[in-house]
């Protein structure tokens, strides 16, 4: 299996806080890979390092065989932020064929593609809606379609469903299952542990630190807890 | 009214901006800046006026009185003042000096002109003047003929004196005015305009685009942006693009009122004052954007005006020219762009000049807006960072 994410003595110091400190990690293709920690645990400035837009205090990065930060490379990188960042005087059409563009999906695959990531969020009818009229679930899934519609090999969700409806949560775990089953590999931070149990790897982060990681059960198992809260309490007791 | 309520909420005020420096800094700070530049400019020493003289004059002989040159004495009176520094030049300079600037009026007295004041009871000085500055002009033809009234009263008494039993009868001088560029129907506002209009394109087009870029940045899709395989200097040459296609509109539509409906004169082409403005408008749009992201908030982004636009109107040559300003103040309008596009826009308007005599004013407006978007392109992602 190739590795598709890989990060060594990952360090990002901001004056005296060191929000990743020596953070290693690999993620294969085709796995859905889980960050999870705590608010203000390091999990978005760890995306932020990977894809390249904060610069290392020292280590490294690298997506898809490529160092970071490597401009190319990111046509083949989804990335959907914590807040849904979108223009909110354009419609949901614009805002996703503007990414499309900006990803250098071509002209000529670019509106079945619209459509289809449309459908797949269940946007379709709201096409021509203005952003700023839409509820905050259909941003999030505005903002996941503007992740997904250059087609990436690599996706980094930081919180995807922060603010998301149960029943919008399910949706879109299926949607991310589905990608990872086509070969896209996904590493989605989150810090509600149900969510966690559908990823197949997942990282315990803390204080920029990775306390542990492997899948759900594996974790579970080797902390010997029931539940995966536990588990990352037992961790989190350990680094002390 | 609760007392209390509105007590809590004055506080609340009070500690969020004394949270924000900058601002607290800016409140202070800016106010104390304008007002001593203001006062610099205001009470600077009038600035000596560089003027020409071809003296010509051959003067005659009176009797009683000897020979007389009233040209002379003229002269003598023009350089007692403190107004003018006086060149002496030949006919055949006149234009040339005028145009490169070393003088900004022309006094010619002609070989006959002390017989003629003793023939008509009359000074009928020829003053030739650049043109450009209808209020200097102004000031110039005042000044010439006070003194030349100055000068000539003593003799004027006496040759009436002589006529008519020392009675003075009118003012015995005359200036025959012609201009170099523009001329008598060009007023103040002829002069102010092109600078205003330059002013207030660049002005608006600054804010457009300071509070666009920050939104861009506050609303998490610079983050986005910059996610994606475009570069820093795509982004923002793509902003400028965008931005630039309103602030050229805006341009046009300045322009267009300001001649057509405010009457405006302009020698010019109008094209080559649309491409003034437009670049200028460029350079605005950069300019917005590397400060933007020096700002956190709207608010951040009104402190940009006293410390980046006012500055501008006060040095830029809205108001007072560069040249005339105090030599320690000069090289700080050198630095802004303003200074560079009224100059120019003055060129065509007042002057009629070309693409010819104005390039060097279009090379450097274009060079800030290099540097500026290089510089921007630099600091892009500090949001993020």
């Amino acid at each position: 299996m190739d590795t598709v994410v890989k990060a060594q003595a990952l360090h990002k110091h901001f004056g005296p806080i060191h929000a990743v400190d020596g953070l290693d990690l690999a993620v294969q293709a085709g796995e859905i890979y889980g960050l999870l920690g705590p608010n203000g645990s390091g999990k978005t400035t760890l995306i932020r390092l990977l894809i390249g837009l904060l610069k290392p205090t020292s280590g490294g990065a690298e997506i898809l065989g490529q160092t970071m930060p490597d401009k190319a490379i990111l046509s083949q990188v989804g990335y959907m932020t914590q807040v849904s960042a979108l223009y909110d005087d354009l419609s949901v059409k614009d805002n996703v064929a503007f990414f499309a563009e900006m990803c250098g999906l071509p002209p000529a695959d670019s509106r079945a593609r619209i459509t289809e990531v449309l459908e797949l969020v269940n946007l379709q009818d709201r096409a021509g809606s203005m952003v700023r009229t839409l509820s905050g679930g259909m941003k999030q899934r505005t903002s996941l379609a503007c992740a997904l519609v250059h087609r990436p090999r690599l996706l980094l969700l930081d919180e995807p469903t922060v603010g998301v409806d149960p029943q919008l949560r399910v949706t879109f775990w299926t949607y991310f299952r589905q990608l990872a089953d086509s070969g896209v590999t996904l590493i989605v931070s989150s810090h509600v542990m149900d969510e966690a149990e559908r990823c197949d790897r997942l990282g315990f982060i803390r204080s920029g630190k990775l306390l542990a990681d492997g899948s759900a059960a594996a974790l579970r198992a080797q902390a010997g807890a029931a539940t995966l809260e536990e588990a990352f309490l037992h961790f989190a007791g350990e680094a002390g | 009214m609760k007392a209390r309520r509105i007590f809590s909420l004055a506080r609340r005020v009070i500690r969020q901006i004394m949270h924000d420096r900058r601002t607290v800094a800016l409140v202070f700070l800016a106010p104390m800046l304008l007002i001593t530049l203001g006062a610099i400019l205001f009470r600077a020493e009038a600035v000596v006026i560089p003027l020409g003289v071809v003296n010509e004059d051959e003067g005659m002989t009176v009797p009683m009185a000897g020979k007389m040159v009233m040209g002379q004495i003229i002269v003598d009176e023009l350089q007692s003042g403190e107004v003018f520094s006086i060149v002496t030049l030949s006919r055949d300079e006149i234009d040339a000096r005028l145009r490169d600037g070393t003088v900004h009026g022309v006094v010619v007295f002609p070989a006959d002109f002390t017989a003629g004041f003793y023939k008509n009871r009359q000074a009928a000085i020829d003053l030739r003047l650049e043109g450009s500055n209808p209020t200097r002009s102004l000031q110039i033809g005042a000044r010439v003929t006070e003194a030349a009234m100055k000068a000539l009263a003593g003799q004027m008494l006496s040759a009436q004196g002589q006529a008519a039993g020392g009675k003075t009868t009118e003012l015995p001088v005359t200036l025959n005015a012609s201009y170099l560029y523009a001329g008598e129907s060009f007023d103040t506002m002829d002069y102010v305009a092109p600078a205003y209009i330059a002013f207030l394109s660049f002005f608006f087009v600054f804010l457009l685009t300071c509070v666009s870029f920050l939104r861009e940045r506050s609303q998490g899709t610079m983050e986005r942006l910059l996610a994606t395989p475009a570069s820093r200097l795509e982004i923002i040459v793509g902003y400028i693009a965008g931005l630039s296609l309103f602030a050229v509109i805006q341009v046009a539509v300045i322009l267009l009122f300001t001649v057509w409906a405010i009457q405006i004169h302009y020698l010019g082409s109008l094209w080559l004052l649309f491409l003034i403005v437009a670049l200028l408008a460029v350079v605005g749009v950069s300019l917005g954007i590397l400060c933007s992201t020096f700002a956190r908030n709207e608010f951040q982004v009104v402190q940009f005006i006293p410390l980046v636009i006012i500055p501008q109107a006060l040095l830029g040559g809205l108001i007072w020219a560069v040249e005339e300003m105090p030599g320690y103040l000069q090289p700080f309008a050198y630095v802004m762009p303003l200074t560079y596009a009224n100059r120019a826009l003055r060129d065509v308007m007042l002057k009629g000049q070309g693409l010819a005599e104005i390039w060097p004013n279009l090379l450097i407006l274009a060079a800030f807006a290099l540097i500026i978007v290089g510089l921007g392109a630099l600091t892009v992602r500090r949001e993020v960072a």
